[in-house]
């Protein structure tokens, strides 16, 4: 899930620095014992490590239960926060004993898969239903062939409107085109209102745009990745944001999240928003008579034959390269990847799954309905471990965003950062 | 200050070219140590006698090696390699010559963090050693009750542990909910109502040197007050006789006698601010948009933050040559200060 990267100082991290170079020798002790710990577990512990919010808490307790009766082996789950986890990941990965299975952001994945941290799951693949994932789902999982991580969850940007700003323009129902949209904005322009929020560096929109119209973010040239933002399909998705942004009157200059684009839909006269789900809750915790007047659609898209694209944030479940228990590792991952807990999960914290068959566990929360039509439709940023540097702020997409919304062609906005990103790209890794 | 310890030569000249001090003096008075008894005979004692100043020193040294010296080392050889997330999880070791300084010295951007980083201390440092030596002359002029009183808000800004300090200053400066923008707001300026300190770049180094400056000004204010403890009261009676003002007192007798005060506490302010970490990176992380970044949150953000340990390593090492750079003026006049002695 894309959550504030956001470095913290972990005392860990930094000792890691220092002393990780002394903690040599590899203990890579997969093959031999995959079979082995797993018919005799009594008295062993599976650590598992979930991102804070991840894991509701009736299907932590019954996959406990579940995988400690199976098993036989204790099952120790341990909740991690967002903030400077990468630095926790890459300094837990590196010492003897990992957890035995971590969850993931989905964009993280091939980053983690090239350091060598996480284990092929090819064995194991056909057990965890990977047939009937969702394509657009496992992208992520995948690197050079390799299965490294199971898709696990996910969320996507849906459109929250004010029911009572889009009546008081005399809309009947919502749009399924983008043509609809843009429609329904002006007249709800005409009754004063602001039509979006849509500020000029909501990137993750624009994300959406560029996957809907085919378009690479970055391209192979020889053995290396460089920008391809000059492609005239950026600036087709660019000029498509550009309609939108038309109607806001948000900052070309800043983010979603300065102000917090949920604060400012919560005042009561702001139209739409392109936000997650959790938005929503955050402009209801913000106002509370907002509530009532709240209501969800799916991303309109060109036409109204499919919906538009957008990013998907998710998590995926990995198993460490030096786990101490492989087998059992890739017991648990069965179990939750099962159709059982991955809808119970589903049902219980309102994400998508990672089968259209287990969808229907979302009847009846709103938010969810908008967002699982957009999941076949949707795309990541790329997914290539050099990708993570160029989003570090000052991200120059958003630059390359704010200078064209002020008026420079697209083919100079691109230029005026491409430098920068292939400077990122080429990082070391 | 270095002084001779064996105080057995006596140079009744080396005085002559100071200000401010008495004509010359005879031993054990004018701040010169009495002499130090010659070593008394007493085979087995004077060797323990002779070794007893470095057992003493041992343990402090054995610390200081063990905590500082070694991570310096090791921090000297990560930036003369290729380490990133891959590297550490499979436990390679790269080295790669001096890649990840040529990297650093070429990129503009730790250029510009440079130059910040020097702008920012600089105007931290002023506004210290201003408002510390304002405060030190108050305590000096005050009554006792008042006196007592200021000590003992100095005392607990002074004591106050620098997250809880850097957490209230967050909470104060909050845009929705902090009371300095309530009290902005109250007084009539009501555009200040919501305003996002942390969103631009010089509103956010403004909160990030008030609380540097507020941190410091006990530490400065009390040294003053205690030196000026020290100015014998006739030599301002003398001035005042001589029909000096305020200004012509603090300039003509104050400073000059407070002057290795004041030029040893300026730069040890110098070492405080420009290696200041804590309070740079816990009010906005070096946010918005990197833009206040300073040297050491630079070295963090690149080494740790994005990982790439070896780089972060490279621009520590350099962030610790600039800061001899710029101390390397103080050390020249330590060093005239002992030719002259």
């Amino acid at each position: 899930m894309q959550r504030k990267r956001n470095a913290a100082f972990t005392v860990i991290a930094a000792a890691s620095m220092v002393f990780g170079l002394a903690a040599c020798g590899s203990d890579g002790g997969d093959g031999d014992g995959k079979k082995a710990d797993a018919g005799n577990s009594k008295g062993k512990t599976l650590t598992v490590w979930f991102m804070s919010g991840s894991n509701p808490k009736q299907w932590t307790a019954d996959i406990k239960a579940a995988f400690e009766k199976q098993t036989g082996a204790k099952l120790d789950v341990k909740v991690q926060q967002w903030n400077g986890i990468q630095q926790k990941l890459t300094t837990a990965l590196s010492e003897s004993s990992p957890p035995d299975v971590f969850e993931i952001g989905n964009t993280q994945t091939p980053a983690y898969a090239a350091t060598g941290g996480l284990a092929d799951l090819a064995d194991v693949k056909g057990d965890l239903g990977a047939d009937q994932w969702t394509k657009s789902l496992n992208q992520s999982a995948v690197v050079d062939g390799k299965q490294y991580a199971a898709p696990w969850y996910f969320a996507n940007r849906v459109v929250v409107y004010n029911k009572e700003i889009w009546k008081k323009a005399g809309i009947k129902a919502t749009p399924k085109s983008r043509s609809e949209f843009l429609a329904d904005l002006q007249k709800i322009k005409k009754t004063g209102n602001e039509p979006i929020y849509l500020p000029g560096q909501n990137w993750y929109v624009l994300d959406g745009l560029l996957i809907e119209n085919g378009a690479d973010l970055v391209k192979k040239d020889g053995d290396k990745y460089v920008s391809n933002l000059s492609d005239p399909k950026v600036g087709k998705a660019m000029e498509e944001y550009k309609k939108l942004q038309a109607y806001s009157n948000a900052p070309k200059d800043k983010d979603e999240a300065t102000p917090q684009q949920a604060e400012v839909f919560a005042k009561g006269k702001t139209g739409t928003m392109i936000a997650m789900g959790w938005e929503a809750a955050t402009a209801i915790a913000a106002n509370k008579s907002i509530e009532s007047k709240i209501g969800y659609f799916t991303v309109p898209g060109a036409t109204s034959a499919k919906p538009g694209g957008v990013f998907l944030g998710g998590s995926n479940l990995a198993v460490s390269q030096n786990s101490k228990n492989p087998a059992l590792a890739r017991e648990f991952l069965k179990l939750a990847m099962s159709d059982k807990f991955e809808g119970a999960l589903a049902k219980e914290a309102g994400v998508i799954p990672n089968k259209e068959s287990l969808n229907s566990n979302l009847d009846g929360n709103a938010v969810a309905q908008a967002a699982t039509p957009s999941v076949p439709f949707g795309g990541t940023t790329p997914l290539i471990p050099e990708w993570a540097a160029v989003e570090n702020p000052p991200n120059p997409i958003k630059s390359y965003m704010t200078a064209y919304l002020s008026g420079k062609s697209h083919e100079a906005a691109a230029k005026s950062v491409e430098a920068e990103i292939n400077k990122r790209l080429s990082q070391k890794q | 200050m270095a002084v001779q310890s064996d105080g057995v030569v006596v140079r009744p000249d080396a005085d002559s070219g100071k200000t401010g001090s008495p004509p010359p003096s005879p031993p054990g008075t004018g701040g010169r140590p009495t002499p130090v008894p010659a070593r008394r005979p007493g085979a087995a004692g004077a060797l323990l006698a002779g070794s007893a100043p470095y057992l003493l020193l041992l343990p402090a040294v054995v610390a200081t090696v063990a905590l500082l010296g070694w991570p310096l080392v090791k921090n000297g050889l990560l930036s003369f390699q290729n380490l990133n997330p891959r590297q550490l999880i499979q436990h390679i070791t790269e080295w790669n010559g001096v890649d990840n300084y040529q990297a650093v010295l070429k990129s503009s951007e730790f250029w510009k963090v440079t130059g910040r980083s020097v702008v920012f201390t600089a105007a931290n440092v002023a506004l210290i050693m201003v408002c510390g030596a304002l405060v030190g002359l108050l305590l000096n002029r005050l009554g006792k009750k008042m006196r007592l009183t200021l000590s003992l808000g100095l005392v607990l800004a002074w004591a106050m542990p620098v997250v809880a300090a850097t957490t209230v200053y967050q909470w104060l400066f909050d845009s929705r909910f902090g009371v300095v923008n309530w009290m902005l707001d109250a007084l009539g300026w009501h555009s200040m109502k919501d305003f996002n300190w942390v969103g631009g770049q010089l509103s956010t180094f403004f909160v990030i040197t008030l609380l540097i400056v507020w941190q410091s000004i006990p530490f400065v204010a009390f040294n003053l007050y205690a030196a000026l403890t020290t100015i014998p009261n006739e030599l301002y009676e003398a001035a005042r006789m001589d029909g000096a003002g305020a200004w012509r007192i603090f300039g003509s007798v104050t400073f000059p006698v407070l002057r290795p005060f004041f030029l040893a506490t300026t730069f040890l302010e110098v070492i405080w601010v420009f290696k200041a970490f804590t309070q740079v990176f816990a009010i906005n992380q070096g946010g918005p948009e990197r833009l206040t970044e300073t040297l050491p949150v630079y070295a963090f953000v690149e080494g740790v933050g994005n990982q790439h340990f070896g780089m972060g390593a490279a621009i520590s090492v350099l962030t610790i040559v600039f800061l001899l750079v710029l101390m390397s003026y103080y050390f020249r006049v330590i060093l005239k200060q002992e030719e002259e002695l």
